[in-house]
């Protein structure tokens, strides 16, 4: 049935959780394509067919006519289709900038098209030039401030800090009292988590 | 009977006072800005006024640890600095995100862009571009740019002639059908400030609303749109 394999990869984005992003499915996105492809030379043919029956394009209703029609509806639905799916993944590859930052991991990046790796750069670098000419780091903050000191823990070594006043060690796997603005830089890297009681 | 109109006068008046303090305007422009489903204006001169309040309170806050002021001042003062920032910065955010959305849609609109400040126009759309002058040597690229050329080269280069075009479906659509829009009568929850009235909630004035002071409404986006730019209503 015409139609058909561009609305698997919908069910796939509908599927999925929010956020989360299913690797690039090339091969229902590429026999789409070609679907897409095939649609058109038939439109064309069936054109031409009637074209060379010296027929009116414009006015003539014969099957030749309903024909094409469908073709040409077909090729509308899977355009808005891969529409769609290039759009939806794109808002969630958006997201990624605000939730893991400028550089995504590798598990990540492997699930993504070239053209949207990108997509993905080109995306950031808009957000950085945007925060350089407000002069304001927008990727701290993601949620509302309840206390302004956290207990955190150190997952990584990350050597000497210095913060405002004065320079902390942050060895792997020691607590430490930090001012939330402090903490989060390395929070959202990973180097660090919230340490809860 | 007077001495309820006087409470309910003294409620409004502290209500408008509590109003004024430029952290809760822009929490209003917040709360608004998430609720909506389209971009709204953006009020710069509040927005600049709350930073030069943020940077104000930071030199305090400097001055303090200088003049050793009591740990639990400072820290009440950081708290309230850490809440204006957040504030701060998840409106900007979220604006930013709503245009990330509907970059294309918003690029295309004057009315749209001119809701936007200087550098948010500057993230939605390059100054005189018109797809043409897409790589200028050291101009970052504007959001809309990226997302039609990411669809260029993803989807739109392998279809057939005819049927690439980014804004519409194919040659024999007469209007752009193919950029996402906000959906405009999605339905809001909101909150009045002052007594509207009867209001026309359609064009032809079949569903009127008496829309009272300080009551709660479950309406369509598009109807009260023009409530909200004035400030008569507030969208929760």
């Amino acid at each position: 049935m015409y139609g058909r394999r561009a609305s698997q990869l919908l069910k796939e984005i509908d599927s999925s959780e929010a956020d989360q992003l299913a690797p690039f499915n090339s091969d229902v996105f590429d026999q789409v394509i070609r679907e897409c492809n095939e649609h058109n030379s038939q439109f064309q043919s069936l054109i031409r067919k009637m074209v060379d029956q010296n027929l009116d394009i414009e006015t003539t209703r014969n099957e030749d006519h309903y024909g094409a029609a469908i073709h040409h509806l077909s090729l509308l639905r899977n355009k808005r289709c891969l529409m769609a799916y290039m759009c939806n993944r794109a808002e969630v590859i958006q997201s990624f900038r605000w939730k893991v930052g400028p550089v995504l991991p590798h598990d990540i990046q492997e699930k993504l098209h070239f053209s949207e790796k990108e997509y993905f750069k080109n995306h950031s670098a808009a957000i950085k030039s945007y925060m350089t000419e407000m002069d304001i780091d927008l990727t701290v903050d993601m949620v509302p401030p309840k206390d302004p000191y956290i207990q955190v823990r150190v997952l990584e070594d990350i050597g000497e800090v210095s913060l405002d006043d004065h320079s902390i060690s942050l060895t792997k796997n020691s607590l430490h009292f930090l001012r939330r603005t402090d903490a989060e830089q390395f929070i959202s890297q990973g180097l660090m988590e919230e340490f809860l009681e | 009977m007077s001495s309820w109109n006087d409470d309910e006068d003294l409620a409004s008046a502290s209500a408008a006072e509590a109003a004024t303090t430029d952290v809760e305007l822009l929490k209003r422009a917040w709360r608004n800005e998430k609720a909506a489903p389209e971009i709204l204006r953006f009020d710069s001169p509040l927005v600049s006024r709350v930073r030069e309040q943020i940077q104000l309170l930071e030199e305090t806050l400097d001055d303090f640890s200088d003049s050793g002021v009591d740990d639990l001042v400072v820290s009440l003062y950081q708290m309230d600095l850490d809440r204006t920032l957040f504030l701060l910065r998840s409106y900007l955010r979220l604006r930013l995100q709503k245009i990330e959305k509907y970059a294309m849609h918003i690029a295309r609109s004057d009315d749209l862009l001119s809701r936007l400040s200087q550098q948010e126009r500057r993230f939605t759309k390059s100054p005189g571009s018109d797809g043409s002058a897409f790589l200028v040597v050291g101009l970052v690229p504007s959001c809309s740019e990226i997302m039609e050329k990411h669809l260029e080269q993803s989807v739109l280069s392998k279809l057939p002639y005819g049927y690439d075009s980014v804004t519409r479906q194919s040659l024999s659509s007469t209007e752009d059908d193919m950029v996402p829009e906000p959906q405009l009568d999605t339905f809001v929850f909101c909150k009045t400030k002052s007594d509207v009235g009867a209001f026309q909630l359609d064009d032809i004035g079949e569903e009127v609303v008496d829309l009272v002071a300080d009551d709660l409404y479950v309406l369509r986006y598009k109807s009260i749109k023009g409530l909200i730019e004035s400030g008569r209503i507030d969208l929760i």
